[in-house]
């Protein structure tokens, strides 16, 4: 799993490659807390290279919509594969988030 | 050939003419050194002795002459001319008498007058040589220097009155105050000292000494017979062999030089100087047989190695010769064998199948094999072909090697396809095939040999082992196929060969070699081994893949060391399919978070096996973690390790994974399901696992069993 974030002004992208699945998924938290501290912006979740997500990812993203939604920002989920699109549909998650 | 002989030939005589010249130019150089040396030496000793001789022939002059002064005013007073002689003889030992002889007519009333002084025993003596007898004024010691106005030598003579001494007399003109001559004075010199002197010269053992007077008289020579009786010159005169006469003429008169004269049959170096004054010629006769006789000797010897030299060369050359032929002779021979031992590895190699695949059509089969003869030809075989959907098969190894070897194989190889033509029986097959080899066994040479026939529509197989080593069967585990070794081909003729039989599964595979690869050795003496081998083939390979791995171990183990033994080798894997049997994985992972990761690869493995799409493989991968997850999370209390065990089932059309645990009971299917349709901010953060499950599978149960949590999740395929 490789995750890079870039801020610039007011739009955070976060890069996520690779594999989401349990064990994976506490240092991401880790590393996304920075972003879920300050989520009053746009936060674009690229996931073009993401190949698998696990329960454990997806609550990551949920934390993630949840702390936008409370400091007033918003949440971009970017690219996103067919097979990580079903994960999404069966989670009903494809409601919870802008899909591009 | 004869080139080589012509050749060798020329050799020997370069050689021989090289060594022939040096030897030569060799021997004259040394020649001319060493005749040099002879000159010098003998020249040196004639001004040595000349010297010596010139000593007392100037001591007498010097004591003659100092007495002309005295003999001089004693014309004056004739009496006291003997005291003078007197006094001459006794100061000089060299003088043995002396005279004072006057002209006749001189002194008035003395026509002769010449008293004499001699010695006589150890005292002096005294007598008148004026008789009539004597008549001293005829004599040459008088006549001369008066005719020559000068001082004069005689020639030596022999004193018949003094005991028979060598003598010879110097005389000396007296002249008057009015510058006439008016007497002699002489003195008598023994010539004894000159013997000895002569004598004395010893250049060579065989070499001597001669002296010559003035007129050829042999003063000094060995052979004292000789001394004094005889004129050389004269003697010479007459010879045939002009060479003496020519060489006295020469020291008589007055030359230094050498001659080569020859007498006794042997060539002499004659080296002679002049005495001067007294007009004598001294010589050194030396023998050339003294002067190059280490010479000669040393020549003869070298002669001699160079002639045994030439020979060892000749024996060499020829030796070397016949042996280029020889050599050549077993060197055409061995091409021509080599060859012919290439047409046999190649007729021998076309005789076993070696295309692989060889069943490319077939998908139930992955069969391959391998030889690799230790020479050219080898008695290694394997053979195998299809008929009636039957593989038969075999693998043998003939006792021996090279070509008898080699024949052999390739009897047991036709036996072998002639008798599967028509015979199913692996018994049958290696009864007929032992019958008919016995038969024609004179040779007692034997074949090992495993025979197999394989149903590749139900896996079930046949052998029969004749002797051979038996091969390693590939199940779920690697192990030897329990064969009867029964006798190898060819020793009894009617013995009762036993058949075994086996059911082969899809995936389990045979491997099949003679023991050139278990004995492969390395330059230690070690084996390659079973352990190396069974180690090689423990990872899984295709058939060819298999092959080449042992080779590759093999290879790297012997590590260049020389091939002892044909290394043969057959790998056999069947894949026939059969739906109806059910396929099973099983992993076990400890209840770390990590461990999880394991899950990926375990279910790429039934992915492949169940054939299914990779979509579907993660969604599986998903419902698979997220029922692992939650045994690792909540199943065994805080710290304790447990293992947490995974199966998967392939069965009628349907994957199961079933997830069990020896924690804490505990149903996951008895949670309520999320509310998927809630909006982000009433979603609850947990329970999406449990869900994910129930979507992705098809049925999934829970059961306690033993202690145990188990739960199974179906997959419609």
């Amino acid at each position: 799993m490789d995750i890079q974030i870039n801020k610039e002004g007011n739009v955070t992208t976060v890069v996520l490659a690779g594999r989401l699945d349990t064990p994976a998924s506490q240092p991401a938290a880790a590393a996304l807390e920075p972003v879920i501290n300050d989520a009053s912006g746009t936060i674009v979740l690229d996931c073009k290279a993401l190949e698998y997500i696990s329960s454990s990812g997806l609550r990551i993203f949920l934390t993630i919509r949840k702390a936008a939604m409370a400091q007033g920002g918003s949440v971009v989920v970017k690219d996103i594969n067919d097979d990580i699109r079903n994960v999404f549909m069966m989670t009903g998650f494809l409601n919870l988030f802008d899909i591009r | 050939m004869r080139q080589s002989a012509r050749a060798g030939l020329l050799l020997v005589l370069v050689a021989a003419l090289t060594l022939q010249a040096t030897s030569l130019l060799q021997f004259l150089l040394a020649r001319k050194g060493m005749r040099e040396e002879c000159s010098r030496r003998a020249e040196s000793e004639l001004e040595t002795t000349k010297a010596k001789i010139m000593d007392i022939i100037n001591v007498a002059e010097t004591a003659v002459r100092n007495s002309a002064w005295v003999a001089s005013l004693s014309l004056e007073m004739p009496d006291s001319m003997l005291a003078v002689t007197r006094r001459l003889v006794a100061d000089n030992d060299v003088i043995m008498g002396s005279t004072i002889a006057v002209v006749p007519g001189y002194l008035k009333g003395r026509p002769l007058f010449s008293p004499y002084t001699y010695r006589s025993a150890d005292s002096l003596a005294f007598s008148s040589l004026a008789t009539e007898e004597y008549n001293y004024p005829e004599k040459e010691w008088f006549t001369k220097p008066l005719e020559l106005g000068s001082d004069y030598w005689s020639e030596p003579y022999v004193d018949v009155g003094g005991g028979e001494l060598l003598m010879t007399t110097y005389s000396f003109p007296i002249k008057d105050r009015f510058g006439k001559t008016a007497a002699i004075l002489t003195a008598d010199i023994s010539l004894d000292w000159l013997t000895e002197v002569v004598d004395n010269i010893e250049l060579y053992p065989e070499a001597f000494s001669m002296m010559l007077s003035r007129e050829g008289e042999i003063m000094v020579c060995p052979a004292e017979s000789l001394v004094m009786r005889t004129n050389v010159y004269e003697a010479s005169a007459n010879f045939e062999d002009t060479t003496v006469h020519r060489l006295s003429k020469a020291m008589l008169s007055g030359q230094y030089g050498n001659m080569p004269i020859k007498f006794n049959g042997k060539v002499n170096q004659v080296f002679f100087a002049p005495v001067e004054r007294t007009g004598w010629s001294m010589s050194i006769v030396i023998p050339e047989s003294e002067i190059y006789g280490g010479l000669r000797r040393t020549a003869w010897l070298v002669s001699l190695l160079q002639l045994l030299g030439l020979a060892m060369l000749v024996l060499i050359i020829r030796a070397v010769f016949i042996n280029s032929i020889k050599y050549k002779e077993i060197n055409d021979k061995k091409e021509r064998m080599e060859n012919e031992l290439k047409i046999g590895h190649g007729i021998q190699m076309a005789m076993v199948p070696k295309i692989f695949p060889p069943f490319p059509e077939r998908n139930d089969l992955d069969i391959s094999a391998s030889l690799v003869s230790a020479k050219e030809v080898g008695g290694d075989l394997y053979d195998f072909h299809i008929r009636d959907e039957k593989l038969f098969f075999c693998i043998g190894d003939v006792s021996g090697k090279g070509i008898p070897a080699s024949l052999l194989m390739a009897v047991t190889r036709s036996l072998f396809r002639s008798v599967t033509g028509h015979e199913n029986s692996p018994r049958r097959i290696v009864t007929i095939m032992n019958e008919s080899m016995a038969d024609m066994n004179e040779n007692n040479m034997f074949v090992t040999l495993f025979c197999g026939t394989l149903e590749l529509a139900t896996g079930h197989m046949r052998y029969c082992n004749a002797g051979h080593n038996p091969p390693y069967l590939f199940t779920d585990k690697i192990h030897k196929l329990l064969a009867v070794p029964n006798l190898p081909l060819g020793i009894v003729g009617d013995f009762e060969y036993v058949e075994q039989e086996i059911d082969l599964e899809y995936d389990d595979a045979l491997f099949l070699y003679t023991d050139g690869v278990t004995e492969a050795e390395n330059a230690n003496k070690e084996l390659f081994g079973d352990d190396r081998l069974k180690a090689v083939l423990s990872t899984r390979r295709t058939a060819q893949g298999q092959l080449d791995a042992v080779n590759a171990a093999v290879s790297e183990f012997v590590a260049g060391a020389p091939q002892s033994d044909d290394i043969t080798m057959l790998f056999l894997h069947y894949l026939k399919e059969d739906r109806t049997k059910t396929k099973q994985h099983h992993l076990v992972l400890h209840n770390r978070i990590d461990e999880i990761s394991k899950l990926a690869d375990f279910v790429n493995l039934v992915a492949e096996d169940a054939k299914i799409d990779s979509s579907l493989a993660m969604s599986l991968n998903l419902a698979l973690e997220e029922a692992v997850t939650n045994v690792v999370m909540y199943a065994y209390t805080d710290g304790a390790d447990g293992p947490v065990e995974v199966d998967s089932l392939i069965s009628d059309g349907s994957l199961s994974f079933i997830v069990s645990d020896k924690g804490t009971a505990f149903d996951p299917t008895a949670s309520p399901d999320v509310d998927i349709t809630l909006d982000a901010s009433q979603r609850e953060i947990g329970g999406l696992g449990i869900h994910l499950v129930r979507t992705i599978m098809d049925e999934v149960s829970y059961k306690r069993e033993n202690g145990r949590n188990v739960l199974t999740m179906t997959k419609k395929l």
